[in-house]
């Protein structure tokens, strides 16, 4: 058999793939998997106008938006559970840098599912009465062609690309996860599925003799992967959930620093364009800090 | 321990256990910051496992919207984040990693939620989206998150909410749950399916709505508290404070033991 094509590239390989004004989604949801390395190389990249199309987004999309990445966001909710309002996504819409079209959570979920089934929209009635629709005018209503009631119908998320942090993978682009899995997961996975443009980082790359003994392991299969890039605690601050927990000290203080236009700025100065590589990156963390976050296989 | 006074959340958790009923399924989201987390998280998990432990044994409590029925004596954590490995260690009798669930709010399956909000209006309008103009805020908040469906789906809303006199206003700067709109009348004209919301519960005191007039009105006050002081930290304008206000009755003994010995034995839920 020819030789099978590898997908497997740097973080800059991958990030490259992302144009000015692309319209992405970022993997995770609220502190958990995130690709944050891979969003840390968008930032070095200087990459313009993006619209981020979410559901619930934390740390990511806040980074993005206060180093100038963004032009719009689609979204359920930005901001950082116990630590608070998203201090650069506040800003922004205060200051009106930044556009926003807003859904219920569930209905941002559906958004994606609703790209997975190949259908271009589906219909609620969840927002009805809120100002959601006033504000953004892809919420509109129909009528139900077999009862005649109103109902709201709301458009796919239909990403061109996306972009997710997943446990492990093998060269080709077959992405491996844990048994068990929580919500956050099963969403991107869900994510996966909503575009053919689709980037993975991963904490390990595993030898391919991996998948091919636990193939019920395997949830996203190699012809979904456009490219593949190992990036061990490539979802720091956030979670890689079976992995390591968010952690929680970082983010508190990724929290306080960001509310300063200034000292965010250091912090980018910092932890962004200061580092060449996401292994001084993660130098500049620690070891100590993230070994203490290892939760190896939790949840088997 | 037993016979000991009442903490302010020991008596939030009661009026919340004393408005669920046996069979019935309840939703609890997570909050953002810590006091939110402590009055619209860790109050109604005490409240909801009090039911359980004295008249609601067949009800649900769904946490997170995929935990149900942990072993609330057991809490691992202090319930900051909706996942994560402190709440994958918590015993529960189902849970649900994927996005097909045992429940559906659309259907009705729902019957209380919980939910809190930068601002509650005389109408028991929500708001987590802005403070001001939409399109120029003033604040701009979280979002909507599930708020709506909470508001249009579910059986009832409980509105769990810190007792400071901006949250409460004439009118929401956003509407992102759906009270009785702008009287009565207007959810049944919308169509929504849902009750709504039928209790503002905080620190403070507890309101209910007229049930002619839709209106937020003055229920009790906690106990230690007087009704000057809950209208102080109350930003409404309307007539909500009836001439007889009665005092939130106190846990009972047998509650208050439940509370403290077998619901949330460490202290890891309501600070002592």
């Amino acid at each position: 058999m020819p030789e099978l094509k590898e997908k497997i590239c740097s973080l800059k390989e991958a990030a490259g793939l992302i144009k000015d004004g692309s319209r992405i989604t970022l993997g995770g949801m609220a502190v958990h998997n995130h690709p944050m390395a891979f969003v840390y190389e968008l930032i070095r990249k200087g990459v313009k106008d993006l619209t981020i199309v979410g559901h619930v987004s934390a740390g990511d999309v806040d980074i993005l938006i206060g180093a100038g990445c963004v032009r719009r966001v689609e979204m359920s909710y930005v901001g950082l559970e116990e630590f608070g309002p998203a201090p650069n996504f506040r800003r922004a819409v205060e200051t009106g840098e930044i556009e926003i079209a807003e859904y219920s959570e569930p209905m941002a979920f559906e958004r994606f599912q609703c790209s997975a089934r190949g259908q271009p929209f589906f219909t609620t009635l969840e927002m009805l009465g809120t100002d959601l629709p006033k504000h953004n005018p892809d919420i509109k209503e129909v009528v139900d062609p077999f009862s005649g009631a109103i109902y709201q119908a709301i458009p796919a998320a239909d990403p061109e690309w996306a972009i997710i942090h997943a446990p492990m993978g093998d060269r080709y682009g077959n992405i491996l996860y844990f048994q068990n899995r929580q919500l956050p997961t099963d969403l991107d996975l869900v994510t996966s599925r909503a575009t053919r443009n689709l980037i993975v980082t991963v904490e390990q790359i595993v030898p391919r003799e991996r998948v091919l003994r636990f193939p019920h392991l395997n949830l996203i299969p190699r012809f979904r992967t456009t490219a593949i890039v190992e990036v061990p605690y490539g979802a720091h601050p956030s979670s890689c959930l079976q992995v390591y927990d968010h952690d929680r000290e970082h983010l508190k203080y990724y929290s306080q620093v960001a509310r300063n236009p200034d000292e965010f700025k250091r912090y980018l100065d910092s932890y962004v364009y200061g580092v060449k590589s996401h292994m001084e990156y993660l130098n500049l963390i620690g070891a100590e800090s993230l070994v203490k976050l290892r939760q190896i296989g939790g949840y088997l | 321990m037993t016979g000991s006074k009442p903490s302010i959340y020991e008596v939030m958790a009661a009026a919340i256990s004393r408005e669920l009923r046996d069979s019935e399924n309840w939703f609890l989201g997570m909050s953002t910051g810590p006091q939110t987390i402590l009055l619209l998280t860790r109050v109604p998990i005490v409240g909801m496992s009090l039911a359980q432990h004295t008249h609601a044994p067949n009800s649900f409590m769904i946490v997170a919207g995929w935990l149900m029925n942990p072993e609330v004596g057991e809490v691992p954590t202090h319930m900051e984040s909706e996942f994560g490995t402190a709440l994958q260690d918590w015993r529960c009798e189902a849970l649900s990693n994927s996005l097909v669930l045992p429940y559906s709010a659309a259907r009705g399956e729902i019957d209380v939620g919980f939910g809190s909000a930068a601002q509650v209006d005389k109408y028991g309008n929500c708001n987590t989206v802005c403070i001001g103009d939409y399109h120029k805020p003033k604040v701009r908040l979280v979002g909507p998150i599930n708020q709506p469906g909470h508001f249009s789906l579910f059986g009832r809303e409980v509105i769990v909410i810190e007792h400071e006199r901006r949250n409460f206003v004439d009118r929401v700067d956003f509407i992102s749950g759906v009270g009785y709109l702008d009287g009565p009348g207007a959810r049944e004209r919308l169509g929504l399916p849902g009750g709504g919301p039928f209790m503002i519960l905080t620190d403070k005191a507890v309101f209910d709505f007229n049930p002619q007039t839709k209106l937020a009105r003055l229920k009790s006050v906690h106990p230690g508290i007087t009704v000057d002081e809950v209208v102080a930290g109350t930003g409404y304008t309307h007539d909500y404070v009836p001439r007889e206000v009665p005092e939130t009755p106190s846990p009972s003994d047998e509650e208050i033991r439940l509370i403290r010995e077998v619901i949330d034995p460490k202290g890891a839920l309501l600070p002592r």
